[in-house]
């Protein structure tokens, strides 16, 4: 082959300028490696055209530059390596592909377009399936985070129902015991109220109680202070003496005789002494002397 | 492989080049960031003169920065410079989306001179024998010059060239083979 008229056959210029078909292009690279000349003047042509190329540089604005680095790190992100268009023959050249899609008179191959087009679609695909995928998630994301809060302020509301029930049923509690304190402190206030101090028997020593006696309205409260647990099946009952002659005034509580809380018994039309003893439960009418624990003078 | 005729920049260039397609092929993600440093401006030049719409070039420079990231295992550095293919990378997706687009043949063959990029100044670029673009226009005659422009930021054959110009073949061949003898002289 004449190597000069090959040279100047224009093929050199073609391929450099990318309209060369895939096939075309091979011969060239081919005769190239063959004819050192052929090779020296491809590369003067395609330096040429590269220059060519500079010649029209535009920097791009600064902003750009962030923009589309982000822009392709999230798209290669995206692209799962199955989906990267393999690296075949024909990509390895670009020029010849151009020549394909749009110009099919130029002996274009079919395989040429379809790699040239695989990147935008890929990439123009790649983003909105990036961008559906995002709000699917972000919808779910923010269908959870509902469904919790929502989850959550019923609870609170719940706990909330709990709180104010048992605020109110303590309220209660405590306005009824501040009623008997008040009761109890008017008692204790009262000038008509006479205390008599209850010792303990010889049979419990350490035994202390308080009656407080109005003889006017003939009120009887106890106060004890200590008093030993009675047996089971027994509670402690009060009894007034008048004229030496026991009047039943009634069994104390559990909670009088642990001390919590001052008890009124039965009204005393007259006593001179009051006296605790030991009976069954409910009281009896006659009281067993033999467990008198304490007993005290008006 | 390159005949070399300015030695000391254009080796270093070189092995800058080689370092960064070592990189990139090595699948090192930093290495777009230089690579975009590099090669931003010659690239978005010419996608800016193609599309000649500022958002629709940002558009094509970063699906090409998608398609050399995973194209990029089928460079084949003993076939040409990494410069020559992305520029053809990039040269193919701005004429593909002119052409999705729509672009009617005449807009196409509009008058160079109109075009935006053509008015915005070229920055320096990164080969120290970079030559102006004003400097190659001068060099070239305006025949030459609308025959390079249509082959190369068009996207047309040599035939379609002549039949948009109603002329013969063989004329547009030597017009083409012309223009660049002259643009391959001045960068020599």
């Amino acid at each position: 082959m004449n190597i000069q008229e090959y040279i100047e056959s224009g093929i050199l210029e073609e391929y450099a300028l990318g309209v060369l078909s895939e096939v075309e292009r091979a011969e060239v690279e081919r005769i190239a490696r063959q004819h050192p000349e052929v090779d020296r003047e491809l590369q003067n042509v395609v330096r040429a055209l590269d220059a060519y190329a500079e010649a029209h540089a535009v920097t791009p604005p600064a902003d750009l530059r962030e923009r589309v680095l982000q822009g392709w790190q999230q798209a290669i992100r995206e692209t799962t390596p199955a989906a990267t268009p393999p690296a075949n023959g024909t990509s390895t050249t670009p020029p010849p592909m151009m020549a394909s899609a749009a110009a099919p008179a130029a002996g274009a191959t079919p395989d040429g377009a379809v790699v040239r087009q695989l990147p935008a679609q890929e990439s123009n695909g790649g983003r909105t399936r990036w961008l559906i995928a995002a709000s699917v998630a972000l919808l779910m994301l923010s269908a959870l985070g509902n469904f919790m809060l929502y989850n959550r302020l019923k609870e609170t509301e719940a706990n909330l129902e709990v709180a104010q029930t048992e605020q109110s049923r303590y309220a209660a509690t405590q306005k009824a015991a501040l009623n008997e304190r008040d009761q109890q402190l008017r008692v204790l206030r009262n000038e008509a109220f006479r205390a008599v101090e209850l010792k303990g028997t010889p049979k419990a020593p350490q035994a202390l109680a308080r009656v407080y006696y109005n003889p006017q309205t003939k009120a009887v409260y106890v106060d004890v202070r200590n008093l030993p647990a009675p047996p089971a099946g027994k509670q402690y009952q009060l009894w007034a003496l008048d004229n030496g002659k026991p009047v039943d005034a009634g069994v104390l509580a559990a909670a009088t005789t642990a001390g919590d809380s001052i008890q009124q018994m039965k009204d005393i039309a007259s006593a001179q002494a009051f006296a605790m003893t030991v009976e069954d439960e409910g009281g009896v009418a006659s009281p067993t002397l033999s467990t008198m624990t304490v007993i005290g003078n008006l | 492989m390159l005949p070399v005729s300015v030695p000391t920049p254009e080796s270093a260039a070189l092995e800058t080049e080689v370092l960064l397609v070592q990189r990139l092929r090595d699948r090192d993600e930093g290495a777009m960031t230089i690579f975009y440093d590099k090669y931003s401006a010659a690239l978005y030049g010419v996608i800016l003169r193609i599309v000649k719409k500022e958002e629709i070039a940002e558009d094509v420079l970063q699906e090409a920065m998608v398609k050399i990231w995973h194209s990029f295992p089928s460079y084949d550095a003993d076939k040409g410079r990494l410069f020559t293919w992305v520029m053809n990378v990039c040269r193919n997706l701005a004429i593909d989306k002119i052409r999705s687009r729509q672009y009617r043949v005449g807009s196409r063959t509009q008058p160079i001179e109109e075009s935006a990029a053509l008015r915005q100044a070229a920055e320096p670029a990164f080969r120290p024998e970079h030559i102006g673009l004003q400097e190659m226009t001068r060099q070239l005659n305006p025949e030459q010059r609308q025959i390079v422009d249509l082959l190369y930021f068009g996207g047309f054959t040599q035939s379609e060239v002549a039949e948009e110009l109603s002329l013969p073949l063989g004329t547009v061949k030597t017009r083409a083979r012309a223009a660049i003898k002259v643009l391959s002289k001045l960068i020599r």
